[in-house]
């Protein structure tokens, strides 16, 4: 057995080891003010992390709803871009980040919520009330 | 020892031909994700929380033949998303296993038992089954009553049929080493090729964020597990990682070595890390600055990781790429890894708990949740 192993009481395993949890951050409705490229690149870094969908409103006036899940980023803005999925449409698609005026976290954050703890204060209720084969089910595809 | 030899052979030729042709980076498990759609929705998981529209895309089978071809790898292992959910995943498989890649379909098993008959028996074909645990721990963890029995049921009519079957589990913070040690007993005699299994990963889009391992408490908690073995027990993994796990072994990650693609392309820099997509696995290699994951790197999201996706790669690389590490795997696939300490380890053991849940009545629940 390695020392490493060994060295710990499980007392001492306890208090040091246990893996920091994420704070989830609460985006969901977040329209962001994009005064400066700073503002608009993290905001597009928010979006790329974000489990719902965006919606984009470029330049030209255009409304994009869509699911960010790649970028590229330059030294311009012109030479940056992000990636989406739109909800219309199967294929992938890009735009520039120069192109793009306002971000809106429009769609429901998919990651967001059902906490474990939820789930087992909802199975005892309903199991309280007499329900059988609980579970909990993947959201609706609507 | 659990893997046939016909695959340790094509793996080991695999390794050998790179290492001689100096390849320095290279996959050993493509982990193809044809679908995001689940038919489960368990608190441990980070892969399927997106948009309808996202979940209802899926990959065609064209798409999966080309990133297989593309990459090399000689094992390909199909998650998800639950794969038998996708309409073409017969044609998948199949497509897969005429190119002789060894493949591992994992699946919770909910629609197994009645799509058995469209696959085909195939040294090249496993089923890897979601089961975390013994009945109560498994329907817990996967956040439904009966998910276990159903499972089961899948298992053991694959195993009828001769296909190759194994248990894949996932093991989080509250896990019970000696449940686990009965639920191994419980698995090898449902006729299983062997067990696979990993500590959890701290996704950060997973519903239950209190519950991941640091890496001194999975070494504690494998330590307990895999030592002091039973000769019954099969494990369908390179013995040096399960080494790795119990702390007897130093492995840095391999990101490169189960590189996993999906509908958005090949992800960056892992299966398990989410920071952008390439087109191509040769994009992947050459635009990723490698150096910033794994434990090394100081990178926190990799801090406390000891994932099979990132660490098996690199003891099967060990494994078979020298004298040495060829000896110890050898060793590894015969010992019982006697262990004093690790049977203290076993009576210390306390479950965690949640709080008692109606359907359990003694002892208190545990969680091995996935």
């Amino acid at each position: 057995m390695t020392a490493e192993v060994q060295k710990y009481t499980l007392a001492q395993v306890e208090a040091l080891e246990l893996a920091p949890a994420t704070e989830h951050e609460n985006l969901e409705g977040w329209v962001p003010a994009l005064a400066s490229e700073d503002e608009l690149r993290l905001a597009l870094e928010k979006a790329l992390d974000y489990r719902g969908d965006v919606t984009l409103t470029l330049k030209s006036g255009e409304r994009i709803e869509a699911f960010i899940f790649n970028r590229q980023t330059g030294a311009t803005l012109a030479d940056s871009w992000v990636a989406y999925f739109t909800p219309k449409a199967d294929d992938k698609r890009k735009v520039s980040y120069a192109e793009i005026a306002r971000i809106e976290f429009t769609g429901k954050d998919r990651a967001a919520g059902k906490h474990w703890e939820d789930w087992v204060k909802k199975y005892n209720e309903r199991k309280a009330a007499g329900e059988t084969n609980i579970a909990l089910a993947p959201d609706a595809l609507e | 020892m659990a893997i046939p030899i016909s695959q340790m052979a094509t793996v080991a030729s695999y390794v050998l031909k790179k290492r001689l042709t100096g390849t320095k980076r290279y996959p050993l498990v493509l982990m193809l994700e044809p679908l995001f759609r689940c038919s489960l929705a368990c608190a441990g998981c980070g892969k399927v929380q997106y948009p309808p529209h996202i979940l209802k895309k899926q990959l065609t089978p064209e798409e999966c033949f080309a990133a297989v071809d593309e990459c090399g790898a000689p094992m390909v292992s199909i998650p998800g998303g639950e794969p038998l959910l996708h309409p073409q995943i017969v044609e998948i498989v199949n497509g897969l296993v005429a190119r002789k890649k060894y493949v591992y379909l994992c699946t919770n098993a909910l629609e197994l038992k009645k799509r058995l008959p469209e696959f085909t028996p195939s040294k090249y074909l496993t089923f890897s089954v979601h089961l975390d645990g013994q009945r109560e721990h498994h329907d817990f963890s996967v956040c439904r009553e009966g998910g276990y029995d159903i499972a089961v049921a899948g298992i053991q009519e694959a195993v009828q049929r001769g296909f190759r079957v194994t248990t894949n589990a996932t093991f989080f913070d509250g896990t019970d080493p000696n449940s686990v040690r009965a639920f191994f007993d419980e698995v090898m005699s449902m006729g299983v090729e062997g067990i696979v299994l990993s500590p959890g990963y701290s996704y950060d889009k997973a519903p239950d964020q209190n519950r991941f391992l640091g890496r001194a408490r999975v070494r504690r908690l494998f330590r307990g597990i895999l030592s002091n073995r039973k000769p019954t027990w099969k494990f369908n993994m390179s013995p040096l990682f399960l080494e790795f796990l119990m702390g007897d072994r130093n492995y840095e990650c391999t990101p490169w070595g189960m590189p996993a693609y999906n509908i958005f392309g090949w992800q960056k820099p892992c299966y398990l890390l989410q920071e952008g997509y390439a087109e191509s696995y040769k994009e992947l290699l050459a635009t990723t600055n490698w150096s910033e994951y794994g434990v090394a790197s100081g990178n926190p999201k990799c801090a406390n990781c000891m994932v099979s996706c990132g660490y098996e790669t690199t003891a099967v690389i060990d494994g078979f790429g020298s004298v040495k590490g060829f000896l110890a795997m050898v060793r590894g696939n015969f010992s019982k890894y006697r262990d004093p300490h690790a049977l203290k380890l076993l009576s210390e053991s306390q479950p965690a708990q949640h709080g008692k849940l109606v359907q359990i009545d003694s002892p208190v629940l545990e969680e091995t949740r996935a």
